[in-house]
């Protein structure tokens, strides 16, 4: 099953993406480009293997993954809301602070700045192989995908949801659309915000448990290699919106998996790797010009006078 | 006079604050009867804003006390005040644009289903019951960022009321409104009047205040100087009040005669800009300005004349037309070509487009002088010594108050603000000088002496376009006054024969089919 | 002058109480987990001037992060978030050592300069590309510059690990570069490049660029207010292309020196992660040229002095990135609320 092959690649490609693009876009919201996905991927992506190394819990290490990702967005929080620093400074500080703390517990906790490779690793569930042979091409894609791929897919309607048909997403988006306005309407522009930045905590967290608890079973350091900045970059492609984010993370994730079907012909590695940053540049080019084409003025058509 | 009959709805008793150095209220009494209108007005800076955002729950004051319904109380934020019974309609409108108008109506209070998900059915009925209990002509489906600005004032009222408010609050409610929108908002608030509602109004046009008010408060510089049933008051004496002295309306230095023969030094023809969708901003606008003279457009707000301004100054394109400076074409010139050739601009917004805020007020004054005035030394390098002098010299020149070379503009008040840009703009003694809203936000002081200088320019034969929103402004400095409606430039009345009457009607596009 | 005095120390005070702090809090963390926290942090900040040999790599580390902490100082003035350093640094290794390399036989000085030239064209280009894309498009200069980075990092280890590859080497590095294109030492400083002599009056250079000039204010008009320099006269648009095209040549010749004088040839993984820690230096440097030589400085003083504290004692060198990422996390933290609306 050639097509449930590539889509099962597509899927797996696109989640980590998926995550972080709605973690990218809760905030994008509320007037926040969070470029600190990134690093709260990569903790909770570590936390998840040192977890789980020591304790052989699966469910421990998943939650702690999570806790942590959300303890490294309250960090962010705190510094770019409570003392207003500037979010795009303190997004990368967070990242610096991600990659720098985990190489470091590595080297003075597990003396290999390499990475941590448990030998034995407990598994997540997955979804049994052949349970859904009865769905054409779509049933063997999901099989054997994780949970957290299920969860993602559920978190893009309910991300859309959350955000139009509830009294707090309406609060939400007017803060992202003008503070002055939300405030005069008594939103609480701070609590907003700090709740946006915990809810992108949540799903960097699901995204960096997915990168190292799916299938490796590993931690290196690089591990997340731009996965929360091509989220970031779905979110601008799809303007914010949940839909056209969700198409675009799923686009960029299309570009992943047709880059691993290219290795099998032989193109170099590095060209494979680099399709899905390619795919979300040229993706944001072509938005942004399609942008500028629709807000060209109308040429003059001379009535006669 | 202090001590308000026992009973007032509201009592204000000593409010003060001040920001900075600048005292804006200096301990303020003030009553405030139910069912009332009462008028605030003064000038600009006088401290009506600073006074009823205390009242809103917006701003704390540094003293004093407020009454309401005889219990003392104070608010920590506008939502607090709103419970309490005072809501208010902010000058700037604070709705969101991309949502509707009964989701901005209920923002931060929609009803609930399950406790967390937006009943959006309840949420339409709650906003036809409110629009159709004040007969207000509004689609709660439409979204604001589609209504006109009338509709979105209409949107504002009823979001303050929403909390049964008893007094409402209305700042500087007609200064985005057309003559029959101003009609109408009276009228709504009439109406509001004889449902019980108490309003406290805020303007600074007189006209206004003897249509609508009971009573009227006059402040200057942040003190009550009177408070006076509008019954039998005249404009002049509550101008006097307002300003302190006799009214002295600016001068033109010299009468001014056009050459039969003078070619003018601006030019625009079938001038015409457009929108994505088509919609023109300018539509065909033909305007000339002679060497010496001053032509003032008159407009309501947001009917072409910030892009008729960008379109001179070169900083938004014309998607049809010709514009020419001294007979050479400049349509299709840079900003800094158009400089060059003679023209200088002086923007609406100072924050906006008049100056960097985080720049020092040298920086400020010598951009795009620095050839000019000879700062450029040898190797390229500025002579800071030569631009530090410039600056002081124009800091004196232009009173320039507090101010230093070295500071950054951006802590300026609005009037020193203003007056660097206008001292970097006439440094080159342009041929032709745009203006636009040269006095908004300025005080009384300020405003004079911008007007000093407008017209000295005139005198010293500047061609100048002169676009504001004030009709006192324009009738005081114009030659001609060409009123613009919807992008187009309706008709130019000479001066001596315009009269605010048949202005306000052109604003309002009443002559739309004979022009 | 008094005034002038004070604006000048409250300027230094932030980023030095800062650093003070980080640095503080680190000893405190390095008493919790060292056997010798004094040996440890005595390492980290002193150890570059045990000897000569440790002065010079001092000399190599900091010329990179100064070069490119310039680079920055200009694309952040002309207000452009540019974080493609790291990119725009590899791809000017790159392309200065595949110069050097495509003329084995040009003489000294012609060879080098050429593959000088080249690097800073390369990396110009790079930085080209997000300005224009920013200014013609609003493309938003974070993510795309960010985009960059992975696409040229891809590339050149394409590069250097296919058509350039050294076989007899380890890893992923290029062929030797002929002695042509080398850079000389600082004399009496064996294994100095001379590139910092040049990365170090670069900097006053571009106070004087930015500073002292019309250009300079221009920039900074663009910068500060886009509106504002049209009004004035000021092609913003063009102001911010060109301080992209500086920041990216800047970052490229960042990694021509590093090649010609210090590597020899290119190395996929010579790069500590120069790009964000230029970044670092110039926004603690709060975008000052003169200010980008203290900070510079300061920080190839303890990544260097890192490598000296792990070998001597038990506390790893990643110490320095932690503790880097708690001072950009709080470099622009406001302690106090926003002083009132005048």
């Amino acid at each position: 099953m050639q097509v449930s092959q590539f889509l099962a690649s597509v899927l797996g490609q696109t989640t980590p993406i998926l995550l972080a693009a709605l973690a990218a876009m809760i905030t994008t919201r509320a007037n926040i480009l969070n470029v600190a996905v990134e690093g709260m991927m990569l903790v909770a992506a570590f936390v998840a293997i040192a977890v789980g190394q020591a304790s052989a819990n699966v469910a421990l290490a998943f939650f702690c993954a999570l806790i942590a990702a959300i303890f490294m967005s309250l960090l962010f929080g705190f510094v770019a809301i409570v003392l207003q620093a500037d979010f795009i400074v303190a997004g990368l500080g967070l990242n610096i602070l991600a990659a720098g703390g985990t190489l470091f517990t590595l080297e003075e906790f597990y003396q290999d700045p390499g990475g941590l490779r448990p030998d034995a690793f407990p598994d997540i569930w997955h979804v049994p192989s052949g349970a859904l042979t009865w769905l054409p091409f779509l049933g063997p894609a999901f099989e054997r995908q994780s949970f957290i791929v299920l969860i993602a897919l559920a978190a893009a309607p309910l991300c859309a949801f959350v955000l139009y048909w509830t009294p707090f997403g309406y609060s939400l988006r007017s803060v992202g659309e003008d503070e002055h306005a939300a405030s005069a309407a008594g939103v609480n522009v701070k609590r907003m915000k700090l709740i946006a930045v915990l809810a992108s905590g949540l799903l960097a967290g699901l995204a960096g448990a997915q990168l190292a608890m799916d299938r490796l079973h590993f931690f290196l350091p690089d591990m997340t290699s731009g996965r929360g900045f091509i989220g970031l970059a779905a979110t601008l492609f799809g303007g914010g919106l949940p839909w056209a984010t969700t198409g675009a993370a799923f686009l960029f994730g299309f570009f992943g998996a047709l880059g691993d079907r290219l290795q099998l012909f032989q193109a170099p590695s590095q060209f494979v790797l680099m399709a899905p940053y390619l795919a979300a540049t040229l993706g944001l080019i072509v938005a942004r010009w399609r942008a500028a084409a629709r807000n060209r003025p109308a040429p003059v058509k001379e009535k006669s006078a | 006079m202090s001590e308000g009959p026992i009973g007032s709805l509201l009592q204000l008793r000593g409010l003060a604050k001040r920001f900075g150095d600048k005292i804006a209220l200096d301990h303020v009494d003030l009553d405030v009867e139910a069912g009332e209108i009462h008028v605030i007005c003064g000038e600009n800076g006088a401290g009506k804003s600073t006074l009823m955002n205390i009242l809103a729950g917006i701003l704390k004051p540094d003293a004093g006390e407020i009454f309401l319904g005889g219990a003392a109380i104070s608010f920590a934020d506008p939502i607090a005040a709103g419970r309490a019974g005072i809501g208010m309609v902010h000058q700037h409108f604070k709705l969101i644009p991309s949502m509707t108008v009964a989701e901005n109506l209920y923002l931060n209070r929609q009803p609930r289903r399950f406790g967390f998900v937006t009943d959006h059915a309840a949420m339409r009925k709650g906003a036809v019951a409110l629009i159709q209990r004040y007969h207000f002509d509004l689609d709660p489906d439409a979204r604001v960022a589609r209504l006109s600005v009338g509709q979105r004032q209409r949107v504002e009222i009823l979001k303050a009321l929403g909390f049964d408010a008893r007094i409402l609050i209305l700042d500087e409610p007609t200064a985005v409104l057309t003559p029959p929108e101003v009609e109408e908002l009276l009228g709504v608030i009439a109406g509001l009047k004889v449902r019980g509602r108490t309003i406290l109004f805020i303007t600074h046009k007189l006209r206004e205040v003897k249509a609508v008010s009971d009573r009227v408060t006059v402040l200057r510089h942040g003190r009550r100087i009177s408070t006076r049933p509008t019954a039998g008051l005249s404009e002049a004496d509550i101008a006097r009040d307002m300003v302190g002295r006799d009214m002295q309306p600016p001068k033109r230095g010299g009468a001014y005669h056009r050459l039969p023969s003078a070619m003018a030094t601006l030019a625009l023809r079938a001038l015409t800009m457009t929108t994505a969708s088509g919609r023109r901003l300018l539509d065909r606008v033909d305007l000339e300005v002679h060497p010496g003279e001053i032509v003032g457009v008159a407009g309501v707000d947001g009917n072409g004349q910030t892009e008729l301004s960008e379109a001179v100054a070169g900083l938004a394109p014309v998607q049809a037309g010709a514009i020419r400076l001294r007979g050479a074409d400049i349509g299709g010139a840079s900003p800094y070509a158009r400089r060059m050739a003679g023209l200088a601009f002086v923007p609406e917004d100072r924050l906006d487009r008049g100056l960097s805020a985080t720049m020092t007020i040298a920086e400020n004054v010598a951009a795009g002088n620095y050839l000019l005035k000879g700062l450029i030394g040898p190797a390229g390098l500025v002579r800071m010594a030569a631009r530090d002098a410039f600056a002081t010299q124009k800091i004196r020149q232009y009173d320039i108050r507090g101010a230093r070379p070295a500071a950054a503009v951006g802590q300026l008040s609005g009037g020193n603000m203003q007056k660097v840009v206008i001292a970097r703009e006439m440094e080159k003694h342009p041929a032709a000088l745009v203006v636009a809203q040269p006095t908004r936000g300025l005080d009384v002081g300020a405003a004079e002496f911008v007007h000093a200088q407008i017209l000295d320019a005139a005198d010293r034969g500047c061609a100048i376009l002169l676009i504001s929103s004030e009709l006192s402004e324009i009738f005081a400095l114009s030659d001609r006054i060409a009123v613009m409606f919807r992008g187009r430039v309706l008709k130019i009345l000479d001066r001596a024969v315009a009269t605010e009457e048949t202005v306000g009607l052109l604003m309002n596009g009443s002559e739309l089919e004979a022009a | 002058m008094g005034a002038e005095i004070r604006t000048l120390s409250r300027a230094i005070a932030g980023p030095v109480g800062a650093v003070a702090i980080v640095l503080a809090g680190g000893f405190a963390f390095v008493l919790i987990i060292s056997s010798d926290p004094v040996l440890a942090y005595r390492d980290l900040l002193f150890a570059n001037f045990y000897s000569r040999s440790n002065f010079a790599l001092f000399v190599n580390r900091m010329t990179p992060l100064l070069l490119i902490g310039l680079g920055v100082v200009f694309s952040f003035r002309a207000g452009v978030f540019n974080v493609g350093g790291e990119g725009q640094l590899y791809l000017g290794a790159m392309a200065a050592a595949a110069t050097a390399l495509a003329f084995p036989s040009a003489p000294f000085p012609l060879a080098a300069i050429i593959a000088i030239i080249a690097g800073i064209a390369a990396g110009a280009l790079w930085g080209w590309i997000p300005g224009v894309l920013k200014v013609r498009l609003d493309v938003n200069e974070v993510v795309s510059t960010l985009m960059l980075n992975f696409i040229a990092l891809l590339t050149t280890e394409y590069l250097a690990t296919k058509p350039l590859r050294d076989q007899t080497a380890y890893g992923a590095v290029s062929f030797v570069i002929p002695q042509g294109a080398w850079i000389p030492e600082i004399p009496g400083l064996p294994g100095a490049t001379s590139g910092a002599v040049i990365a170090i009056v670069v900097a006053p250079l571009a106070w004087l660029a930015l500073f002292r000039t019309e250009w300079g204010a221009n920039l900074r008009a663009a910068g500060s207010n886009m509106r504002f320099a049209a009004t004035v006269g000021v092609d913003a648009g063009r102001q911010i292309v060109v301080a992209m095209l500086i920041s990216g040549g800047l970052s490229g010749l960042a990694g021509a020196f590093y090649v010609l004088g210090i590597g020899h040839r290119f190395e996929q993984n010579f790069s500590p992660g120069f790009g964000l820690v230029g970044l670092t230096v110039a926004l603690l440097a709060r975008l000052h040229p003169i200010g980008v030589l203290a900070t510079a400085a300061f920080y190839a003083l303890i990544l260097n002095g890192a490598a000296y504290m792990q070998i001597d004692t038990d506390v790893p060198r990643s110490l320095v990135g932690l503790l880097t990422g708690f001072l950009v996390l709080l470099m622009t933290a406001r302690l106090r609320g926003n002083p009132a609306p005048a």
